[in-house]
């Protein structure tokens, strides 16, 4: 099998184990944890040798049913797609930990199991669509399964936290789709190579920045941007464990993956308001997030502002468009993912052993708990960017960034941000360590057990060691972020 | 005036999508809320529908007599999955609905709001 | 500079202890086994560091280099004389305090964690020690900062967390300006890199260069306590007494000192800081909290935080040291680093070792204590004296050094500072000797509690290097020499004894 004919497989698999997934796990529904697990895994597999086929190229490309593009629809697998690894990867580590979770995933696991994996299928296929139509497919794919996989929640709350969040979250996918007619409206093709090509001919620059717009406040929302993040800390405290983790780590991102998508798509067109905008609400969201996150008592909900913050250093390494700091941001994309991951999966095993919410509940509980109480606090040691821990790299590139773009003023905001965050990880390493128990559930609690326990020590492992690979992922991504630069800078005068 | 009449339809599409928005945001009833979405989906698809549109163009169907000009049938793909993605989300939205008014006995968010105490 | 040879010693000198603290982490629930495991890894690491002094004597540099961690920077170690000689400080140390910590937390709960955040620590400050450049010295910097905190906080309770917050604030707050600094001057000079003297010699903006400055030395300064960035230090003094004397002999602020003495000798250089004269700015500021510490610690009364304000008036000592850019001050800043490392390690051991013998803590309580512990008070003694600047002993030395140092630079205002010092020194150390020595014992001169030797015999010890290092300094062979080769380096004079 050549290496561009396994692109498809990197979404079809997980979408059509997903749809077989209820029917063969009706006779035996323990075969369904393992099915979906392998999937996820093998998913991941294909998605490494995608990447390291991809070697010195910039993009592999694929045209579904032999149409070539800009007719047909063309899948293109180029270097911001590698974060299908860290979907794929995160995703199997979360299936891993939900294993011994079978009481709060909803009647049947099976169900479950096949939401995980459409989700990934979605979060997959976004990655790697090179048409906007297939991308607005593939959001919709991911955004309902994530509405429902909140809905799994085994508390009252969960089904209005679920609806609060599909609201939001159906309207900035209405403002894409508007966006999308906008687009080939004006251009007549939504092949996005094509779009960007035919879009400064087309001549309508009210017609564009109203598209622009639309496009970017849409993702804006998915990304949760400051101010836009209203419904992320509501969604992402009340959804169970590993949900939570896969929502703050990946489906977040797919927010800021449109944005990227969109300024390689709009180009000139988008700079520099775009640009600003980015910028300003992206330094906004840093501080406001982490601001939040320090007078937070439930630590999802903590965990949940953290977010927030991290994806304002990703605007503002966008809206900053150096080379460096774009390369930043795009780093810091996968990394917070990994890192998050990890910190949201510890703090559920610490939540689903003693079923308690607030950080003062969960004092003492390091010593009854000490591997899962150990990887959330080195964990939130790594969110701060600690180096070598990978998110030191993209406030690095960040900070650089702001040097190059002559606004010094915003390495105290990087700075800040990270000295905030290391606020609240010591109020959580504190309250569990530090501390003695007030609560008779945190004294009766035991450790989780291994197959819990392992997907925390191998992300927050990760998180705290990836750093060391900084210079290669920068180098890796270094091209896309000389593309965005070069998209968004073409005619003189823009930044 | 004129400009308005020559894009009617893109006037009448902004609209209904403001009203779709305003009954989102306005209303408490979760029910209305998402009928209000639904009015919004469907200003977008009619959008999309008419973008492709070409005055006294053929209907894009392929018979023997097809003429120079014919609409184009991209936007009606497009706008087909969409109805399909819209409809997969209304019935979430109304399932979770249901299961709100089984827990909750209302389906007022200002209602549901204040039980949570958030 | 001496030839450069490829060598894995730099990077094994930080992995045994890190690689150690790992294993006790995992399997130390066994007193036996924690016990063999800090040992074998403090001696280990001993042997390590001491085996590449011949060759740095002899001019090799060894370093190893990592591979890139940021695009152009790499994670990477070079032993050169100054980092050597603070290596060589902070391993010693190292054995003597993990044999004191094993016989003073017998009993405690929380030795697994203990002695492998202990052990984690020793990783970095050797880390910080070999760095080849900043961005390697900084990531062992946080790292030091984070692995510190568990063993502040050990004991728990109000007064740990209050003194915890207060010590990371500063630490952290003083990491990320060291940060600010160094991405400006990654950005004006390109480089990072330690091994030369004076990277930012071809930078021609002012304003960026006096930000850099302060920045970095505002950062390192934090750790290295100089006023008025000093307050994290006394309050964590409620750390048990191991902790206090690693955090203020070897580890923390030595970890400040150096960086600062980094900054001055390779980042600026010597030329450029005489150039644009803000070590004078420094040098005053050093010198006031010199004598501002000293006298606040007349007035303690507690043991403990007489010996946390006397560390932060000898630390000011280097930075003052460093800042009057003659040769022999460089001398004096930098074996000021090992000669207060010793002393003030005894005095701490000694403290530590009269609170589990006696009880006693406060200084009106020491009446007698002399013939009670004679081996601790003996030490006690002669580290004291140092510090006076008692000739034979240590801190004689340093005094000789910086004072000449002072005549050279045309500074003669600082001896005066030094005689200052000196009388404030003895005020508050020769009423203890006095009350030790002199007077009948009190209540708690009389009660019978042992002290294990493992914590009187590390003590004594530490007493008799003081003793070593003062007299028998410029004996060949001896890492004097380093200390002499690193500012030889540091001046651009080649083969010229100071």
């Amino acid at each position: 099998m050549n290496g561009p004919d396994l692109l498809p497989l990197v979404f079809m698999l997980p979408l059509v184990v997903a749809a077989l997934l209820p029917a063969l796990a009706l006779k035996r529904p323990e075969l369904s944890w393992a099915l979906a697990l392998t999937a996820a895994l093998v998913t991941a597999g294909v998605a490494a040798v995608l990447t390291a086929t991809l070697g010195e190229s910039l993009a592999l490309r694929y045209p579904v049913g032999g149409w070539a593009a800009p007719l047909g629809i063309e899948l293109v697998f180029d270097r911001l797609s590698a974060i299908t690894i860290v979907f794929s990867g995160v995703t199997a580590l979360a299936l891993v930990f939900s294993r011994t979770l079978a009481g709060g995933l909803g009647p049947r696991p099976a169900l479950f199991h096949a939401l995980v994996l459409v989700n990934l299928g979605g979060l997959n296929g976004f990655a790697v669509a090179g048409d906007l139509f297939n991308l607005f497919v593939f959001m919709e794919l991911l955004s309902v399964s994530a509405y429902a996989l909140v809905a799994a929640g085994r508390g009252s709350g969960s089904a209005l936290a679920a609806l609060k969040y599909l609201l939001p979250g159906a309207v900035s996918s209405l403002l894409v789709l508007f966006s999308i007619g906008v687009v080939f409206a004006l251009t007549g093709s939504l092949n996005m190579a094509d779009v960007a090509e035919r879009l400064g001919p087309a001549g309508a620059p009210a017609a564009t920045a109203l598209a622009v717009a639309l496009f970017a406040s849409g993702f804006m929302i998915k990304a949760a941007l400051f101010p836009l993040h209203f419904w992320l800390p509501d969604a992402h405290s009340a959804a169970p464990g590993p949900v939570s983790a896969l929502l703050s780590a990946l489906v977040v991102k797919v927010g800021v993956i449109g944005l990227i998508r969109g300024q390689l798509l709009f180009g000139e067109a988008a700079a520099p308001a775009l640009s600003q905008v980015l910028m300003l609400l992206g330094a906004v969201a840093i501080v406001a997030g982490a601001v939040a996150a320090t007078v937070q008592s439930e630590l999802k909900r903590l965990l949940a502002y953290s977010t927030v913050s991290n994806v304002g250093y990703i605007a503002l390494g966008l809206g900053l468009a150096t080379t460096a700091s774009v390369a930043g941001s795009l780093v810091h994309v996968g990394y917070h993912g990994v890192t998050k991951a990890g910190v949201f999966l510890a703090a559920a095993a610490l939540i689903e052993r003693t079923g308690l919410h607030d950080i003062e509940d969960l004092r003492g509980l390091g010593h009854r708990m000490p591997w899962s109480a150990a990887a959330i606090s080195a964990g939130m040691v790594a969110l701060a960017g600690v180096p070598p821990s990978a998110a030191f790299v993209g406030k690095w590139q960040i900070a650089l960034g702001a040097l190059e773009a002559q606004q010094p003023v915003l390495i105290a905001v990087i700075l800040g941000g990270a000295l905030l965050a290391l606020g609240y990880g010591i109020r959580v390493i504190n309250a569990l360590f530090f501390r003695s128990p007030t609560h008779a559930r945190v004294v009766a609690a035991r450790e989780a057990p291994p197959s819990t326990v392992l997907p925390l020590v191998v992300l927050v492992g990760l998180a705290l060691s990836a750093g060391l690979t900084g210079a290669l992922m920068i180098d890796f991504v270094g091209p896309v972020a000389t593309a965005i630069v070069g998209a968004i800078a073409e005619t003189p005068g823009g930044r | 005036m004129e400009t308005v009449l020559a894009h009617l339809d893109y006037v009448a599409v902004a609209v209904v999508f403001c009203t779709g928005l305003y009954i989102l945001l306005a209303r408490q009833n979760l029910l209305k809320k998402l009928i209000g979405l639904n009015i919004m989906e469907t200003a977008v698809f009619a959008f999309i529908v008419t973008t492709g549109m070409v005055d006294d163009g053929d209907p894009p169907l392929l018979a023997g007599d097809l003429g120079p000009a014919f609409a184009s049938p991209l936007p009606h793909a497009l706008v087909l999955t969409g109805i399909v993605v819209a409809v997969s989300m209304t019935s979430l939205a109304l399932a979770l609905i249901v299961r709100i008014h089984c827990e909750h006995g209302t389906i007022e968010l200002d209602e549901l709001l204040d039980r949570d105490g958030s | 500079m001496g030839a450069e040879l490829f060598d894995l010693r730099p990077a094994l000198a930080p992995l045994v202890s890190a690689v150690c603290a790992g294993l006790v982490m995992l399997v130390g629930y066994r007193p036996g086994w924690r016990a063999a495991l800090a040992i074998a890894a403090a001696v280990l690491k001993f042997g390590i560091v001491w085996s590449m002094l011949p060759g740095a004597l002899a001019g090799t540099v060894y370093a190893i280099s990592f591979g890139e961690i940021l695009p152009g920077l790499a994670l990477a170690f070079r032993v050169d004389a100054l980092g050597l000689f603070f290596a060589l400080v902070s391993s010693t140390l190292w054995v003597a305090a993990t044999v004191y910590a094993l016989a003073y937390m017998r009993g405690h709960p929380g030795q697994q964690r203990f002695f492998g955040f202990f052990s984690l620590c020793v990783s970095t400050t050797v880390g910080i020690a070999f760095a080849e450049n900043l961005l390697t010295l900084f990531v062992f910097y946080e790292l030091l900062t984070v692995c510190t905190y568990p063993l502040l906080m050990h004991d728990g309770g109000l007064k740990a967390r209050r003194a915890g917050r207060r010590y990371l604030v500063y630490t952290l707050t003083g990491g990320a300006l060291i940060l600010a600094g160094m991405l400006m001057i990654w950005h004006l000079a390109g480089t990072l890199s330690l091994a030369d003297t004076g990277i930012l010699g071809g930078i021609d903006d002012p304003v960026a260069l006096a930000t850099i400055f302060v920045l970095l030395a505002v950062g390192f300064g934090v750790k290295a306590a100089i006023m008025p960035l000093h307050a994290w230090l006394p309050a964590a003094m409620v750390a048990p007494v191991p902790v206090s004397a690693l955090l203020h002999a070897v580890a923390v602020v030595k970890a400040g000192a150096f960086g600062l003495l980094r900054l001055i000798y390779n980042v600026f250089g010597v030329d450029l800081m005489r150039e644009l004269g803000y070590a004078d700015v420094l040098g005053a500021i050093a010198a006031a909290t010199i004598v501002l510490a000293s006298v606040i610690a007349l007035r303690q009364h507690k043991l403990k935080a007489l010996l946390a304000w006397s560390t932060i008036s000898q630390l000011s000592y280097i930075v003052l040291a460093a800042c009057l850019l003659t040769p022999a001050a460089a001398l004096a800043a930098i074996i000021h680093l090992a000669n207060q490392a010793f002393a003030k390690i005894t005095l701490f051991f000694a403290a530590g070792a009269i609170e589990r013998g006696t009880g006693a803590t406060r200084i009106d309580e020491l009446d007698g204590i002399g013939y009670r512990l004679p081996m601790v008070m003996v030490a006690f003694t002669i580290a004291s004296l140092s510090f006076i600047g008692v000739p034979l002993l240590a801190g004689f030395i340093t005094k000789w050094y910086l004072s000449l140092g002072a005549l050279e630079a045309g500074a003669g205002f600082y001896v005066w500072v030094m005689a200052v010092s000196t009388l404030l020194n003895a005020a508050y150390w020769l009423p203890i000797l006095y009350r030790a020595w002199f007077r009948r014992p009190g209540r708690y001169g009389t009660t019978a509690r042992p002290v294990s030797l493992l914590m009187r015999v590390p003590t004594l010890i530490c007493a008799l290097y003081v003793v070593i290092l003062g007299i028998g300094a410029e004996a060949p062979a001896m890492p004097f020499a380093l200390a002499e080769s690193a500012v030889r380096f540091a001046f651009g004079m080649l083969g010229v004894a100071p």
